[in-house]
């Protein structure tokens, strides 16, 4: 029997993953026949283009969470940021196809501007905006990370700022004055990149580069973690005083993980804005944050693929009982929190791991009681 | 035998899409129609009387013999008051289940959202609620007021009424932002001056003024400070409150408007945002004497509009909807203009003979009339509807006392910088 | 309940049927006539009704305007007969009729009520209703009534008016109408009045501090820099004013600082009885716990249960209205605690040693009660009144304290002492210090940790259903209640130290008054979002907030 090393067999994983998102979601799209069991509609890959945002949110979240063991309530705050760095791109490349034919976007129109406010200027150039989706959350992260790790703020205090900080720019966002489009956010895209952008062949690709993308950022984490890097990462999850004690400055280390977490979440809400078609400030609500964080716990945290199961399967559930149960929903991912909390430390994909335990006790139980009987 | 763990979980993910592809059989006696309204979250309040209404309708046409000899088959989906669901949803309903036409969203956001898809995939919706204007899609039929249907009589009424000054204030979306630019162009257009508007006004760099009025977050409670602006704004006399605070924070604000002492005499507030149905959940006495203007109430005195609410009570006794409210209910304009939008299409939909998008809106362009529970409707070819409007003052039982009325007021969805100075 | 304050009404209107003096028959006349006449003859009769000295008219006027008298068509030729309509005191009855000219009530079956027409007023006749009620009252015994309408009608700046004003003043004899009268015709002088009338109004104003009279001052100046005025202003004169505009705007101020610290106190006192239950279960017990919110919920929601229950036990009177409220408090406390107790049990219980988990769990939890709350009671809100003695308000120098606001204080000082004494004071308190300190040892003093820690979150679940209660008052009973204060409250408790209740006190207090004074220079939103940055960055300030627990452990 070969055995695997725990290294070798996440990485058949990953190439798993990759193979089936990359390679087989677009052929089934493209080549399947409509109508067929094995057919993906359009509507379905851009649904699951969708998914594969939020995994990558997710696993950005693990990489601090799970690996760092900072809890970060505010990840959908960088997932946004990217999200409206890119969305200011595509909403200038509207031009004057807006419901207005003006050149500003609609929502400037009817609230009186004249011209386009200086900072938006520079987003009118491709390559600013995609800086812009890696700088912006980079940014805040940096700042406000080096505040708060240099104020050796964590655990619970850290999460709670973190949320603070979200809801703070979750409120500053839906400001009207805040030239952001406030409560509608950016919406009414026409073209990506000069595609249009509801064209299958459009969604096809961005769906493509989020399945790339995904895979990237899965096959940096376990390179990560054969790395010295990656230990020292798991010591200060452990005991940062110890690694703190033994020369090392953890500050330092937990603001890298923060700011490329940050950036990792930009891109994908980058990616994201153009499939959905829609960005605003909800997505900065605490309580999009927490549900990030419920995706990495239920797909198993400190695991790689752990969050790509978990973001997909808690989605696909929401996108399922929002359209059967609407009525029950929230209660299903309720109970679902709960149960996993509790009976599922690690996870769906502990839960296997878990059963075998559950088994092994209770063959060695049973035995247990068979010898006891065997004796009587 | 030890199984690869990265296979299980790529194996669990191939599962997980599978499971998403729903075949969905087709059925030739019926046609398809979608319901977007949120269910759940902040706006299940209000949305959920409009899926009712909407079931009720469907269910009235079903029994009289359907559309084209074929029967309504609604396809309820729920936007769970998340803005990008709402997209998916939209798509999800034109793509998947090939709906004929959509009814759906309330919040401006929500219609901004879906927007794109519907004009994408050449869709059909009908917007029932209120709104700011600034906007006519080809793919969109607004039955909702337009502000010259809401916000414009309803002014006019308190100028009248002798009022000089108006404290602008409101939730901070569009909807208020969009209203009170116009009430303001329109205000100064007659005469009133710039001091006598309060709220606070800001200006863009050239000094023209890009926002009037005050505005609070979502949800928000806390209206001291705000209620102690209004009163000293309100202390010389003749000041009226031109109020577009959205949802649960109305309350917050008239409670806190009733323990500053102020009354509906001295200070009268007309509210946009609330209808019978929002009264189901405000404290009505503490609005007694207040105004509101819609194109709708449930106490007209019309024979349609006491068939109307005689029928949906009937209805609703007996509907076999999962978790509807069957008591205490009422009905209130944006449910009579989802009601109004489906017998509008069926008609259209009768004219057009297809249920092809295209047939349909041009028939709807040509000018249909339907005698609703609110007067006679008639859509326009800028996709709007000319309607009746009314004014009415609160009463204590949370229903509305038509103290005026307009005939006939033709929907213009683009008014900002059309009023200019006497 | 919806019926109550329709029978109000009703009653006034019975007053309306019954009474009939020589006063009333003139009134009574006019009314007819009013009715039956048309534009600005009827617009005449009803200013005319102010010079009867007849009780009825305010009643007959608002009937009027709320469409509550019909005209009976008499036969022939002859003149309609506009009758008043009283609706039953029950639903489902039928209405009664009496004759407006007499008071007569019509027999039933002696006319066809589907035959009557409603007699509406024209819309210039509704606008002179207020100005004729108000010029009724100036005459009422009333002396609140009075000095009301003699200040609302000064301040109509009308011609005809202040000639009627000044005359009044002569005869009036209660201090506070004449201050009124007073201040109404000087604002009303500042438009119509003779070079020295103006002048002695812009001093009058300015003694009296009159805010309402600000608009007028201002309008004068605005009218003499356009060159309008009627008498044009030497420099001095002019400075004059300003100098009143600006007195008068100083005391604005003044109020406005002084109420910006009440109102300060009163959010403070808000956020300080919503964050101190999660100071017990967070602070205290370190679960975080995300269902806070709910739990708050809860408490809003058992004092609409109970309002409900009272009604349903005192019928819909003055008496269930007064007291369900105190009744409220006590089972709030009982049944957010039984909430608390049981999700202790069921799900906390095994997280003690995971702190953030516990987050995730409660926060399903919290998801849950939100769409259970949906289920039972409905997705709209729902209402609960307010007790009388909650409503109104006192006005001390222009500043209002609301009876609630005041109420909200003085209830947090009472529950911060209860927590204190209970913590401090009893053998209760010491055991549960004890075992948040070290459980172990705690244990192995015999103290039964499980216990406590079950009653401490109890305890912390009840403060939250107490902290229902109160909002219940200030804003709406819905299923999203908790959400909109749970963020809130971890600031509080976090800023003020966790684990330190004086500290929650304190950071409670500060939030509030902070985020009052900066509402004004701000605005709503920006002031808001500044606390929140504030409290971020005082943070890195000091990391374990106002008041850090010390210990000499890491993690």
């Amino acid at each position: 029997m070969i055995k695997f090393s725990e290294t070798q067999r996440s990485l058949a994983g990953i190439i798993a993953v990759t193979f089936f998102l990359v390679v087989a979601m677009p052929a089934l799209n493209l080549f399947g026949s409509e109508g067929s069991f094995l057919h993906i509609s359009d509507y379905q890959l851009n649904l699951w283009g969708k998914y594969l945002c939020y995994a990558v949110v997710a696993v950005s979240l693990n990489l601090l969470w799970g690996y760092t063991g900072l809890l970060c309530l505010g990840q959908g705050l960088f997932f946004a940021l990217g999200g409206y760095a890119f969305g200011m791109h595509l909403m200038l490349m509207i031009g004057e196809q807006g419901a207005y034919k003006s050149a500003l976007p609609d929502f400037m129109v009817f609230l009186g501007y004249k011209e386009l406010p200086a900072h938006w200027i520079p987003f009118k150039s491709l390559s600013f905006s995609l800086l812009a989706v890696l700088f912006v959350p980079g940014i805040v992260a940096g700042v406000f990370g080096f505040l708060a790790f240099r104020a050796r703020i964590k655990g619970v205090y850290f999460a709670i700022i973190t949320q603070a900080l979200t809801y703070a720019a979750c409120l500053l966002f839906f400001q009207n004055s805040f030239t952001f489009g406030g409560n509608n956010g950016f919406t009414d895209f026409k073209t990506v990149l000069g595609n249009e952008i509801f064209a299958p062949s459009t969604q096809r690709a961005l769906f493509f580069i989020s399945a790339v993308y995904l895979s990237l950022c899965l096959f940096l984490i376990w390179w990560l973690t054969k790395t010295k890097f990656g230990k020292i990462q798991r010591a200060i999850r452990d005991s940062e005083n110890r690694v703190r004690f033994s020369g090392y400055s953890t500050t330092t280390y937990k603001l890298i993980i923060f700011v490329v977490a940050a950036i990792m979440a930009g891109i994908a809400g980058a990616l994201y804005v153009p499939q959905v078609g829609i960005i605003n400030p909800e997505e900065m609500r605490p309580s999009k944050s927490l549900e990030i964080v419920v995706w990495v716990a239920v797909g198993g945290r400190a695991t790689i693929l752990g969050p790509v199961i978990g973001a997909i399967f808690v989605n696909w559930l929401k996108s399922y009982s929002t359209y059967h149960y609407p009525e029950y929903w929230l209660i299903i991912l309720g109970a679902l929190f709960v149960l996993v909390v509790l009976f599922m430390p690690n996870g769906i994909v502990g839960l296997p791991e878990q059963l075998k335990g559950f088994y092994r006790k209770h063959r060695f139980r049973f035995q247990q009681k068979k010898e006891a009987a065997a004796e009587a | 035998m030890k199984f690869l763990r990265g296979v299980r979980a790529g194996a669990i993910l191939s599962a997980g899409a599978l499971l998403g592809l729903q075949a969905q059989a087709e059925e030739d006696d019926t046609v398809k129609v979608g319901i977007l309204h949120s269910l759940s979250g902040t706006m299940a309040i209000s949305e959920t009387s409009l899926r009712d209404v909407l079931l009720f309708a469907i269910d009235e046409i079903n029994a009289s013999g359907g559309v084209l000899g074929k029967q309504i088959e609604p396809v309820v989906v729920d936007g769970a008051s998340d803005w990008p669901l709402f997209a998916e949803k939209s798509k999800q309903l034109l793509l998947q289940d090939k709906v004929a036409a959509v009814f759906g969203c309330w919040t401006s956001v929500s219609r901004k959202s879906v927007l794109p898809v519907f004009e994408e995939y050449n869709g059909l919706l009908f917007y029932p609620v209120q709104y700011e204007g600034e906007e006519q899609s080809p793919n969109i039929f607004y039955t909702a007021e337009a502000v010259n249907q809401q916000a414009i009589p309803a002014v006019d009424f308190l100028l009248e009424e002798g009022r000089e000054k108006f404290y602008l204030i409101g939730t901070d979306y569009v909807y208020p932002q969009t209203t009170n630019l116009v009430l303001l162009e329109y205000l100064l257009s007659k005469g009133v001056p710039l001091r006598n508007i309060g709220g606070g006004l800001r200006r863009d760099a050239d000094g023209e003024v890009i926002s009037a009025g005050t505005y609070t977050p979502f949800g928000h409670t806390d209206y001291q400070q705000i209620m102690a602006d209004i009163k000293k704004f309100a202390a010389s006399g003749d000041a009226a409150v031109i109020n577009t605070i959205n949802g649960d924070s109305n309350v917050a604000f008239f409670k806190e408007y009733a323990a500053a002492g102020l009354t509906a005499e001295e200070v009268p507030v007309v509210s946009f945002s609330l209808s019978e149905d929002e009264f189901r959940s405000l404290p009505a006495e503490d609005l007694v004497g207040q105004l509101g203007c819609w194109t709708y109430f449930m106490s007209l005195d019309t024979p349609e509009n006491e068939e109307f609410v005689a029928n949906f009570q009937e209805w609703l006794a007996t509907a076999d909807v999962d978790g509807i409210e069957r008591e205490g209910r009422v009905t209130c304009s944006p449910m009579v203009l989802s009601y109004d939008g489906v017998y509008l299409w069926k008609a259209a939909v009768e004219k057009a003979g297809t249920f092809d998008v295209d047939s349909v809106v041009k028939a709807l362009e040509s000018g249909i009339s339907f005698d609703g529970p609110g007067g006679t409707v008639t859509t326009q070819e800028n996709h709007h509807l000319t309607k009746n409007v009314y004014i009415g003052e609160t009463l204590p039982s949370g229903q509305f006392e038509v103290i005026e009325s307009f005939d006939e007021v033709y929907g213009e969805p683009f008014l900002k910088g059309t009023f200019s100075e006497e | 309940m919806l019926f109550r304050f329709h029978n109000l009404i009703i009653s006034a209107l019975f007053l309306l049927v019954s009474q009939l003096s020589a006063d009333d028959t003139q009134a009574r006349e006019i009314f007819v006539e009013a009715i039956l006449a048309e534009g600005s003859e009827q617009t005449a009769l009803v200013e005319s009704l102010s010079t009867t000295a007849s009780t009825l008219v305010p009643d007959f006027l608002e009937a009027w305007k709320r469409g509550d008298i019909f005209l009976l068509e008499a036969d022939g030729s002859a003149a309609p007969t506009p009758l008043l309509e009283v609706e039953p005191e029950q639903e489902g009855g039928t209405p009664t009729y009496f004759r407006v000219i007499d008071g007569e009530e019509m027999a039933a079956g002696s006319f066809d009520p589907a035959a009557l027409e409603m007699a509406r007023p024209s819309r210039k006749t509704r606008r002179v209703f207020t100005m004729t009620i108000d010029l009724l009252a100036l005459s009422t015994p009333n002396v609140q009534e009075r000095a009301d309408a003699a200040l609302k009608l000064g301040l109509k700046r009308d011609d005809d008016i202040l000639p009627k004003l000044i005359l009044l003043r002569e005869t009036e004899t209660e201090p506070s109408v004449i201050e009124a009268l007073n201040e109404g015709i000087a604002v009303s002088m500042l438009s119509h009045g003779t070079k020295e009338g103006q002048m002695d109004a812009i001093q009058l104003l300015r003694d009296e501090n009159s805010i309402a009279g600000l608009d007028a001052l201002k309008n004068l100046r605005h009218d003499l820099n356009d060159g309008l005025a009627t008498h044009p202003f030497s420099e001095e004169e002019l400075a004059k004013l300003t100098a009143s505009i600006a007195s008068i705007e100083s005391y604005i101020s003044w109020t406005d600082f002084v109420g910006t610290c009440f109102r300060g106190l009163s959010l403070g006192a808000v956020l300080l009885i919503v964050a101190l239950g999660l100071a017990i279960t967070f602070g205290l017990m370190g679960v975080i716990n995300m269902a806070h919110g709910e739990m708050i919920a809860v408490g809003a929601y058992s004092a609409y249960i109970s309002q409900t229950v009272f009604y349903s036990l005192f019928s819909e009177s003055t008496f269930a209205l007064e007291t369900y409220f105190l009744f409220a408090i006590p089972f709030s406390f009982l049944t957010a605690a039984l909430c608390g107790f049981i999700l202790e049990r069921t799900v906390i219980q095994f997280l003690y040693k995971r702190p953030l988990e516990s987050l995730l769990a409660t926060w399903g939890v919290s998801l849950i009660l939100q769409q259970g709350f949906r289920l039972i009671f409905g997705a709209a809100n729902r209402q609960v009144r307010s007790p009388s003695w909650l409503l109104g308000n006192v006005e001390i120098f222009d500043i209002t304290f609301g009876f609630n606001r005041i109420f909200v204080i003085g209830f947090a000082i009472l529950i911060v002492f209860g927590t204190w004494f209970l913590m401090a004071k009893t053998p209760m308190g010491l055991s549960i210090r004890a075992v948040m300190q070290d459980p172990q040892m705690a244990a192995a003093m015999g103290i039964r940790i499980n216990r406590v820690r079950m009653m401490t979150f109890a305890f912390g679940s009840g403060l939250a259903g107490l902290a229902g209660v109160f909002l219940s008052q200030i804003g709406s009973v819905g299923s999203n209640l908790g959400q909109s204060y749970i963020v809130d409250s971890f600031m509080v408790v976090v800023a003020g130290g966790v684990g330190n209740i004086v500290g929650t006190v304190i950071s409670a207090l500060g939030i509030g008054v902070t985020d009052q004074a900066l509402q004004p220079l701000l605005g709503p939103v920006m002031g808001r979002i500044c606390v929140l940055v504030a409290i971020i960055l005082f943070l890195q300030w000091k990391p374990g907030g106002l008041f850090p627990s010390k210990s000499r452990s890491l993690d």
